[in-house]
Order: structure tokens, then sequence, then C-alpha cells
């Protein structure tokens, strides 16, 4: 055992930039759930450097790449979660109600083991996304669970630009309700909002008035010298955003914010956007289908807080019968172990088809993430990110036994190890001890909000910022 | 007191029978050291030096030993205590410069508190040249070279401003930015505002009249030799991913460096060396696990606790991947070195006397001699520092900085019994050395 | 217009039919007789699966369980060919109850202050309108324990069924167990500066305080015995509440539930209970419980586990907490599912699916979230499985019920037969066709 856990290392971790490899193999025989295309049973799967190349039957392997006997088992699509915070540094810059400028593009902890264990869930790529402070928060990250890679590698290249914006209590409560800086309320949001939204239209038209203005003043065009205008990083972002070239990702929840939200992109004309959690969503699916918007939803948590006392876990499947494109999400390093039973509860709660549950893990948050062009279903020409599941993947019986990225295996359930952290505290202590078993669940950690550290506990909601 | 002497040559001064040791590792038994005004006049085996008639001669009785004067690349010695949390601002998003740690416009000179233990206590482990920075934030000062004295190291300024301190440190208490995403954006907007003040400068100085007066910024001021790479940015980083993300920070903004601390920069020698990027590095080391010091021979297990640990196959294994990562931290040094990666020597905060007990660990673990380590404490750091014709060795013209002491300088035994520092002499409280 | 026109008539028509339908649900009572459900492929856990079975049902009590009965006419009859009937579900560690809203603290009574607090009781604070009970009893979870979780004696944990008016009505233990939480003598991750001295030092301490406790009700306890054994002469002696508290704890009546998950705690808390051999001992959340199974087994204390949880330490193997039932199981450790849940006690059924899945199976799995539970609890007489003379826990589902794409279809509870209803049904009874865009 020891020895396979050395070797794995070694190949691993000795060459850099290894995570970048592609790999190629055949996975044949299984049943492929293409996602766009039903189910193909006992069909061929070939990768090649990373990408598929063929999908049929008796296809065999190139020279030199490896064929993996999936008769009896599953081929899906790698689970692709639109919301997570796991690899992630820091999540929230919660200082100002407006910090777009921030990326967690910088913020990203390559070494971080619930990467592994989201791979062993059949996982390949996730949204890293920033907390949900502030109204509007930082840039995401959309990464590749290339496990080994360094933060340049686990990026997901060719990956849309997305930001977080946040509604209703987080926002109101660390800013408002703590620091007594507006929004205090959902009417002082909307205003932030646009507030910022005006106030970037201002600063694109003087910046590049005096971009102009300098370049004529330089070539001695112009005699007056004009009074720069500082670029600004924030206001940059925001101006890309009303461009259409950031995606935007909203924590909300409540229906009434979700409406607000898309009466104000409506007035600024941004079109491509998420309502992430959404737990009322339902209430307005019809609105949501009409301006085109997403959801990326919990399977079942609710009653957190009060803004989520009113919800569903039948919200998902009431989306998806509206014709909302809707994903699931975790949030949680835990909920991403097992992202496909959390998408069979959309059949347990309001009887969406088992396909239309796996598109929510699939093929939709992909779309949502804008890169359903690259993964989200087995096509070929997409990337050869894929799992071997030993049964139908929404059952609780089956387990990942394979996960490939980019064509190259990265969980192995024969030659999985214990210890498969990849980087090591000199200082570690063997032994340690966490929480107790009881607040393991629900919110308490409430990933949303780490580093803003409002918490949950037995006495509610405390704010702490962090401390270092 | 230097100005006082214009004019006329004071007298010589001069250590004889002692073992000399030089930068590059060599040792003169037997040797004598003389120098004047400050200039080391003359070094090496009696016989080849000539001791001026009017030197004040202290004789070595052939034990003790003579080291270059060690050179801290970046030291708090002297530094004010930060602020308090500083209490919840107006805005915690405006915080302000000053309450965000953008202090750039701060010079250690201004700012030393010349009572501060730590400056007697570096004397006698050896240093008689640190480059100072001031404790806080993100951006706490500048970093001025000063001649270790003592007490009278405030008066002893050698240069200001040898480079700007930076590193990731967030915010006190609710401030931005509060986050290291948050610091990045900091830094690049600081540059940002920087060169549109700059430019509103220059455009003010070059016209006579209808030209609004800039308004006067110190902290981004602070920063234009940084963006003009004429002073390099003092930058303390410790993980592979914080240097990863100076070095997107330097592609960006274009500054020169030098990389402070720095416990994991081997994971990054390669590109460090490809860039250029000199480290100072530090030799805070991962504290020795228990089980590593207490079972070497594998038998004296000392039990803490009633039961004795059982040592599991988990436990071996994880016991295992600890000492390799224990082991690469303790070499961070050679191997930067060994990857032509230019390294000197920085405590940042590091407890001096401390200093002795971590270099002994160096030596014995990390597979670096006496004379590699001296290398490092010395010429390197001096070379660093853009002072290595003048600081770091013994050798004819260079600096009158030495120490003497009473054992070789790794020993733990050993006690520092002289400081020469710009060929001042001050004689070691040996009892407060303990 | 006139699509418009439709459009508004469609939507207006149907919100009256599910506003109606919604008040119909909202007020629909359980209904409460003689019940014979037919055809049914019966789990009873305690014997075995028979297919085409029968169960009747007569009030509180399931009064036949077979292949043929005869059925009078006076027995409102359930076809449920092609469907499962299992013994409701049991999730032994909950606080469902005891908190409404997460972040708001006036709903939430799971915490007292103090330390010391064996005098105080769940069973006082289940709030029975809680919306989080319905949204759990139709997935087919009909009991629970739910428990005080503050200080280090947090208070007396009570066993409930889901369905009832009032606490007492529901209660099925209402003083189930006094919970402990084991005081730890590990540091708290990397987030936690003390050194190990100051780590032991607080445990020596915590320990010490609650020996003290124990010394003390003991004392007590002793001391009351003696007094009521009744000699005339005797000066009664003033009550006190928590050492009161503690009396039926130290007699055995009722057991002590203690909260441990790390290995050495856990080794620590197993001496520490060797100490009071006439206590009954239960360990709850026991997430490193693999490591020390056999030592687990030997003290022959049951386990109250859950599943879907990560590992606390990041060299852990990813399947740990899912295979921690299994290796205890196989330990010769009686195990039970406690999911430690509030409002979403309705996936104890997953946790269970976990265990089964990652090496306990599914028979054992069915037992830990019925019958095991019963029995630890000592309620196996009325609760855990389908069997004659029990009480009429039941529910019928599609399929297997740690599926999580498996339906539930009806829920029995104490005999009676549960609206399957809940805020999240109806929320989608109300907005699943709500109609057009309104602009």
């Amino acid at each position: 055992m020891k020895k396979i856990v050395l070797l794995f290392f070694a190949l691993l971790l000795s060459p850099a930039g290894y995570a970048q490899e592609k790999g190629s193999v055949l996975i044949s025989g299984g049943t492929l759930i293409t996602i766009t295309d039903g189910n193909k049973e006992n069909t061929d799967l070939l990768i090649e450097d990373g990408v598929i190349t063929e999908i049929g039957r008796d296809l065999s392997a190139p020279d030199g790449v490896e064929t993996i006997d999936a008769s009896g088992k599953y081929v899906m699509p790698g689970i692709v979660d639109a919301h997570s915070h796991i690899a992630a540094v820091d999540v929230n810059e919660w200082t100002h109600p407006v910090t777009a400028e921030v990326t967690m593009e910088e913020s990203i902890d390559p070494n971080d083991i619930n990467m592994y264990w989201a791979l062993a869930g059949g996982v390949t790529s996730i949204h890293l996304m920033h907390g949900s402070a502030n109204v509007i928060g930082g840039q995401n990250e959309t990464l590749k669970l290339r496990y080994g890679g360094d933060m340049d590698e686990l990026r997901f290249e060719g990956a849309p630009r997305t930001i977080k914006f946040a509604l209703g209590e987080n926002p109101t409560r660390v800013h408002g309700q703590r620091f007594n800086v507006q929004p205090r309320t959902r009417m002082g949001v909307e205003q932030i909002v646009r507030d910022h939204f005006d106030a970037a239209f201002d600063y694109q038209r003087n910046r590049r008035e005096y971009l102009e203005a300098r370049e004529a003043y330089e070539e001695g065009a112009r005699g007056e010298a004009p009074v720069p205008v500082a670029k600004n990083a924030r206001m940059e972002v925001l101006v890309d955003i009303l461009e259409g070239d950031i995606r935007v990702h909203c924590h909300s929840y409540r229906a009434d914010e979700i409406m607000m939200l898309m009466r104000v992109f409506d007035d600024y004309g941004i079109e491509n956007y998420t309502f992430q959690h959404a737990n009322e969503a339902f209430k307005v699916a019809p609105e949501l289908r009409k301006n085109g918007a997403y959801t990326s939803v919990f399977s079942d948590w609710w009653a957190y807080k009060f803004e989520v006392y009113y919800s569903t876990a039948f919200n998902a499947s009431i989306l998806n019968a509206n014709g909302v494109i809707n994903s699931i999400n975790s949030d949680s390093g835990e909920l991403i172990r097992h992202l496909n039973h959390e998408a069979a509860k959309t059949v347990h709660y309001g009887g969406t088809s088992k396909q239309d549950a796996l598109r929510m893990i699939t093929i939709n948050p992909a779309m949502q993430l804008g890169i359903d062009d690259k993964v989200g279903s087995i096509e070929e020409g997409k990337h050869g990110d894929i799992a071997i599941w030993s049964g139908h993947p929404l059952s609780i019986y089956s387990m990942a036994e394979a996960t490939f990225v980019d064509g190259k295996k990265y969980f192995d359930r024969d030659k999985d190890a214990d210890d498969m952290r990849l980087e090591v505290n000199p200082e570690e202590d063997f032994e340690h001890a966490g929480r107790r078993w009881y607040e393991e669940h629900g919110r308490r950690g409430g990933t949303c909000l780490r580093g803003a550290e409002v918490r949950f506990n037995e006495q509610g909601m405390h704010f702490r910022h962090q401390t270092r | 007191m230097a100005a006082s002497l214009q004019g006329w040559s004071q007298p010589a001064e001069a250590f004889e029978n002692v073992i000399i040791h030089t930068a590059d590792g060599e040792v003169v038994d037997g040797g004598t050291i003389v120098w004047r005004d400050g200039i080391i006049r003359s070094v090496g085996p009696e016989e080849e030096v000539t001791i001026p008639f009017d030197a004040y001669v202290r004789d070595g009785g052939d034990s003790l030993h003579v080291y270059p004067g060690f050179i801290d690349g970046m030291a708090l010695w002297g530094s004010p205590d930060t602020d308090g949390p500083g209490g919840t601002p107006d805005e915690p998003g405006n915080p302000g410069y000053k309450r965000a740690g953008i202090q750039p416009q701060r010079y250690p000179s201004e700012h030393l508190k010349a009572n501060d233990q730590a400056l007697e206590k570096a004397a006698e482990m050896g240093f008689t040249t640190a480059a100072l920075g001031l404790k806080g934030q993100m951006l706490p000062g500048q970093v001025d070279l000063f001649f270790i004295r003592g007490k009278q190291t405030p008066d002893n300024l050698l240069e200001e401003g040898v480079g700007v301190l930076a590193q990731f440190k967030e915010a006190k208490g609710p401030a931005y930015p509060s986050t290291t995403m948050g610091l990045m954006a900091q830094f690049r907007q600081l540059f940002y505002d920087a060169e549109a003040l700059h430019r509103q400068q220059e455009y003010f100085a070059s016209v006579s009249s209808s030209y609004p007066a800039p308004q006067k910024e110190k902290e981004l001021e602070a920063l234009y030799p940084v963006m003009k790479q004429k002073q390099p940015f003092f930058f303390v980083a410790d993980s592979k991913e914080n240097i990863e993300r100076v070095l997107w920070l330097q592609d960006e903004l274009g500054f020169d460096m030098v990389l402070v601390s720095g416990k994991e920069a081997y994971t990054k020698a390669q590109e460090l060396r490809r860039r250029e990027i000199p480290v100072l590095a530090g030799i805070d080391l991962p504290e020795k696990p228990d089980w590593m010091s207490t079972d070497d021979d594998g038998k004296d297990e000392k039990d803490r606790d009633t039961q004795p640990a059982e040592v599991t196959e988990e436990m071996q294994h994880f016991r295992e991947r600890q000492q390799q990562a224990y082991k690469e931290r303790i070499n961070n040094i050679n191997t930067l070195r060994e990857s032509g990666v230019r390294v000197g020597y920085s405590s940042n905060g590091f407890n001096t006397s401390a200093i002795r007990k971590n270099l002994l660990i160096l030596k014995e673990e990390s597979g670096m001699n006496e004379s590699q380590l001296l290398n490092i404490l010395t010429q390197s750091t001096a070379d660093i520092l853009g002072y290595g014709q003048r600081l770091g060795d013994l050798e004819e013209g260079r600096l009158a900085n030495f120490t003497v002491f009473d054992n070789p300088f790794t020993e733990e035994k050993a006690k520092g019994l002289f400081s020469v520092s710009n060929g001042e002499v001050t004689e070691l409280d040996s009892e407060s050395s303990n | 217009m006139r699509t418009f026109l439709k459009f508004f008539i469609s939507g207006f028509l149907l919100v009256v039919i599910v506003v109606t339908a919604g008040v119909a649900q909202f007020t629909e009572k359980a209904e409460f007789g003689k019940f014979a459900i037919t055809n049914a492929t019966i789990h009873t856990v305690s014997d075995g699966v028979i297919e085409h079975g029968v169960v009747l049902i007569n009030g509180e009590t399931i009064e036949f369980v077979g292949k043929n009965a005869k059925i009078t006419s006076d027995y409102h009859r359930i076809n449920a060919a092609g469907k499962h009937l299992y013994p409701g579900f049991m999730d032994a560690g909950t606080q469902l109850g005891l908190q409404e809203i997460g972040a708001v603290a006036v709903t939430k009574d799971q915490a007292e202050l103090g330390e010391f607090n064996p005098h105080v009781r769940a069973f006082t604070a289940i709030n029975p309108s809680s919306v989080s009970i319905p949204v759990t009893r139709v997935n087919g979870v009909t009991h629970v324990v739910s428990l005080p979780v503050s200080g280090r004696l947090s208070g007396k944990a009570t066993l409930i069924d889901l369905y009832g008016y009032s606490p007492d009505s529901m209660a099925v233990s209402p003083n189930a167990a006094l919970h402990l939480n084991w005081p730890t003598a590990q540091k708290g991750g990397a987030g936690d500066q003390r050194s190990e001295e100051e780590v032991e030092k607080a445990y020596k301490k915590n320990l010490k305080e609650l020996n003290e406790f124990w010394d003390r009700a003991v004392f007590y306890d002793d001391m009351m015995m003696s007094y009521e054994e009744g000699s005339a002469d005797k000066e009664a002696p003033d009550t006190h509440k928590k050492l009161e508290a503690m009396r039926e704890v130290l007699s055995g009546d009722i057991p002590v539930m203690i909260s441990v998950d790390r290995k050495q705690d856990i080794l620590n808390a197993l001496e520490w209970t060797k100490k009071h051999p006439d206590v009954h001992f239960i360990l709850a959340g026991v997430q490193e419980g693999w490591r020390v199974a056999d030592e687990i087994a030997e003290a022959g204390l049951p386990c109250l586990v859950s599943t879907l949880f990560t590992p606390e330490r990041a060299y852990d193997n990813y399947q740990r907490p899912y295979q921690n039932p299994a290796e205890l199981h196989e330990a010769g450790v009686k195990v039970a599912i406690a999911t430690g849940e509030i409002e979403n006690v309705r996936n104890a059924p997953y946790h269970a699916g976990y265990a089964a899945a990652y090496g306990l199976g599914k028979e054992e799995a069915l037992k830990a979230i019925t019958l095991n539970a019963a029995e630890i609890f000592d309620v196996a007489d009325r609760l855990g499985s389908i069997e004659e003379g029990k009480q009429a826990n039941l529910f019928l589902s599609d399929g297997d019920p740690f599926e999580p794409t498996t339906h539930i279809d009806q829920v029995f509870i104490r005999g009676y037969k549960i609206p399957m209803v809940s805020r999240h049904s109806q929320l989608y009874e109300k907005y699943l066709n709500r109609g057009a865009v309104e602009h």
C-alpha cells in the first residue's frame, strides 16, 4: 500500500507542470450517459490527448493508449459544480459593499485535499466563487480539478470571466447592521448596484476621454495637458460587466430580490446571469424563464436563516418544469462529494426525470459557466473530463471508480491511498480535534460568508471579522 | 562624532594574535587586523601585516575569532510596535492609507527606538550592519541601512531607502484590504494612482498656468522610485503560492525586487534565478516534530501521556511525509544556493536569541558548512544590498565591520566580545549575552 | 390580447384550484382507525421480508403481519401492490423541534447557558408546530431523538414521534438520555494556537469539573436514598434540582449519551465509563470510531453515527466517514443512525444508504435506522420493526427508501395515517403551474 502511495506521489509531483499534461484512454463497453444524446449502452469512448475523439462500438486503442473495460458500468461527463469554495485561500473581501476588483483567481489554494475528495465524487470542474458578504463581490474563477497542479495549472482555460453579486441578508447584515454602512435594506442593495453601474459608465467615459486627450497631447495634436484619470481596478471590472464580458452569478434567496436584479439588469442591458442559491426562484420561475436567467440551487438546504424559511426542496423541479436552465450546486466541501445524489433528490422532490436531474450537474452548470462547448456532455470534440461509475450515478449504491480530467486519470478507486495530501505541514500534529458531530451539518460553516465570519452558532448568527 | 574628526587622521587600531575568518571560508591563525578611520587598512597573517606605530593594539591571545560583521538584510529591530487593531473605520471599505497599512513614505531612521534591546542583542550575535524596516502591514515603510551599535544605532545611518518593504499583510481589524486577493488589488491600484499623480505633477510642472494643482500624496510619491525601478521592493513572502503571487505582480507592474523570508522559496528556485531575484532568506525554521527529536534511535521514546504512543502504520506514513516536508524546509537555503539563486539573510522579526540555535540546525541538517553559512550572513547579503565592495568581508579597503568571538560563531557557547562597526569598537557586555 | 386573456383566465383558474387544494391539504387531518395494507412487500426488519403481505392496523397498534388475513369491511383498505412497507425510520440524534431558523436566535432552544444542566429537558422545548416536522416525516422518518447541545452536561434528550399537537402527545420517552459533551484532549486543528501542555491542562480541568459534579451527584443520590429508606428521625434534606436530575441517570434508568468523535477522546471516554458500572452509556458521533472499533466493542457500548461529513484529518481516506458504521458493526458494535441535523433530518435515509453502500449492507443499515435505535433507547417493545403488537409506525414507498430517487407514498405514525403534506410540498403545489408572467 505504501508503495502505491509513494509511486503515486512520484508520478504526481516529480515533473513540474505534470498536471497540465493531457491523457489518452479508451474506455470500452460502458453505458455512456452522454447527457446531450441519450444513453448509449455497450459503447466505447476514445479520448486522445485530452479530447474526446470517437464514440462508437468496437473502437480499438491506438498504440500506447490504455484500454479500460467499463462493461457493466456507467460513463458520465465529469460533474461541474457551479458554486464552490473549496481550494480557496480567502473567500470574502467583505470590507466594502463593492469589491469587483478582487478575484478568486488570486485566492486559489492548490493544495486543498477537498479537491481530491471531490474528484472521488466524480467532479471535474468547479466554479470557485467569491463569498456573499458584499453586493458586488469579487470575481470568481472556474477551475479544473487537476489535483497536483499549481494555481495556474488549475485554471479552466477559455472559461469566461464571472463575478459574484449578493443580495439580501448577507450584505445588509455585514455592512448595514454591523458597520452602519449602506446597504442596510434590500432597498439599499438595489441602489448600491445602480450607483456603481452609473459610476462605471462615468468612469469609462472620463477615462477614455483622458486617454484620447493624452495621446493627442503627446503627439502634439493638443496643446493643453489633460488632467489624468487614474486607471481604477474596481471600475474597470464593472465596465466589463456592463459590456457583457463578465457573467454575473448572484447569491440571492427571495423572489422579490431576484425580480429587483432582473429589472436592474434589464435597465443596464446585462444579459447573461445566474441566480445562485435562489431558494425562492420557484416563485418567479416564469419571469426567470422570460429573461433567460439561469438558476443554480441547493437540492434541499433551507431554514438556516430567515430568508430561506419559505423555501422548498421542490425548487429545482419547479424551475425545470418551467423551462429554466437550473443546476444543483454544493457550496460545501461535503455536498460536493455526492452531487450526483443531490441531483437525485430532484427526482424525489417533484419528479424531475433522471436525465434532467443529471443535466443539472453537467451540461446545465457548464452552460451557466460558459464552458458547455468544452465540457458537460460526452460528445466528440469535447474535453476528456469524465467519470466511470459502478452503477447508475443517481443510485446511492453507485461509486465513482475513476475520474479523468483532460483524459488523465486523477482518481482511481482501486489505487486510492489513505493520505492524498499534496502539501505537508512539518508542524502539524497527528491527532487533532474538530467540531462536534452534530455541528457538521447544514449551514453552520456558512462557507459563503467565510472570512466575514458571520457565524452560525447556538446563539444564532454572529459577526466576527477575520483576524490573523 | 565622525564630523569632529574631519581633517586629521585618527590613530589606528588593531587586533593581533586572532583567528581571522573571511567570507569565503578561509581561516588565518595568528592573524592581525588593522583599521583606521573606519576602513580596514591591513589584514592577514601577522608576518604580512605591519602594525602602524600609532595603533592601539588588542591582543587576541591566539584564541579569539574574528568574523566579518554579520549583515541582516531586513530586520525589524528598533521598530516601534504597530498600533493596536485601530478601531473601526467609519467605512471599513475606505479606511485611508494609514489605516490600511499603506505607509511607504515612513523611514525607519525617523522612527527607530534606540533603547530596543534587540539592537544590543544583535551586536552580541555578531551583527554590525542591518537593513532595518518597520513593523506594519502591506507597505510599512522604507528600508534603511544602519551600522548596528546598540543604543547608538539611530546615529549610525549608512543609507536611507535601500528598498521599500512590502508584504502580504492585511489591514488590521475591519478594514480593506482584508484578504490576499484584496492586497493584490490594492498593490495594483496604488501603482495606477501613483502613475496618474506622477503624470499630473509632470504636466503641472511643464506649464505655467491653466492647470489644476495636483494633490500632495506622500504615500504615492514614495512609490515613484519603485515604479521607475530605481528602488526595489523588499517583498516578504513565504509560501510557494504567495511567491507566485508576487511574481504575477512583478510581471504586471514591473518592479525590481528582493524576496524576503521566503520559507518555501526553494519551490521556485529556478524561476527566481531566471528573474535574477535575490532572496534574503529567513531562518525561522519549522519546529522539529516531537517524535523526530525524541526517538532518533527509535528507542527512548518519551511518554508524555500515560499510554505509550503506539506507532501505527498510518502514523508511520504520516511521519515519513512529515520528515520529508521538514527536510525540504530546512534545506531551503541550500537548495536556493545550489540552484544559483543569490541568497542572503533576513531576520524579519525572528527572535535574535534563537539565531544561533537555528544556524546550528542548518549546519547539522541542511548540508551547509560553516563557511557557507558565514558567506550568507556576510558577503552574500552585502552583495544583495549593493554593498559587496564595502561590507561583508575582512579585506583591505572594506569598512571596518567585524566581531570578535571567543569561539567559532556556530558553537553554542560562542560569545561576542568586541563588536566593531564602522571602525568603532564596542566591548560587549558578556553578562547580558545570556 | 386574446392570448393574454386566455393566459389570465387559465392562470386565474389554476390559482383558484391550487389555493383551494392548498387549503384542503393544510387543514387535512390525520386519519385514525382501522387500516388494511395489502399486497405490500413488507420489510419487517425483525423477521425478514414478506412478499404480497398484509398488515392490519387497529388504532395505534399493528394487529397483524403476514400473508393472508381476513379483512373485515370496517378496515380501510390500502392496496399497496408494487409498494414496499417499512417500519418508520428513527434518527437517534437530532435537534429537530428545538430550532426553527438557524440564524434567528429567538427560534433556537437547544443551548441553555451553563456547563452542567442535567435538569433541562429537550422535551420541554419541542415545538410541535415546527415547519420542519412535517417536512421530515413525509420522508419516512417517524421518530427522532432531539438533544440539547451546550456545555458539558447539556440536559436531557427526548425521544419523540413526529405527529402530535403537543410534546406530551409526541413523546415516546420524554427523558431519553442525558447528553454529555465529552471534553476533548486534542488540539482543535490548525487554528488552535495552544501548546500541548495547555491543551492537556484544559482537558484535565474539564474532566475534573465533570468528575466533581458527578461525585456530588452520587453523594446526593446516596444521601437521598438513605433518607428515603425512611426513618422518622431524619431531617428532610434540601432538594437540589441539578443533582436530583442525575438520579435517574445514576440508577441506570436512562442512559448517558456521550458525544465524542476523535480517537483519543473516545479511548478516554471509554476509560471513564468503566468507573461507572451502574450507568448506561451510549456513544454519539464517534466519527473516528473505525480507529478504535475493537476497543468500543470490548466496552460493549452502542454507537450513534452518521456518514455524510468530510474526514476530519486531511490525511484520512475519503471513504472513512462512509465506512465508519460498517467498521464498527464488524467489530461487534451496535450502531444506529444519528444525523445531528435539524431541518434536514429528512436526509437520515441517505446517511443509512451510504453506510449500506460502504460495507454495512442494506439489511444492517435498515436495522441501524430502525430496530437498533429502538433497542438502544429501550423502546423496542413498541418501535423499530413491523411486528404484531408494536405501535403502527410505518411507511409505504415505491422502492428502496435509501435511494434518493425513491418516493414515499404514505406514512403512519402511532396508527395515524399522516397527510403527505409539508410546507415544501404545499409551495410546490402552489407554484408549479403558477401561470403566466405578471408584469
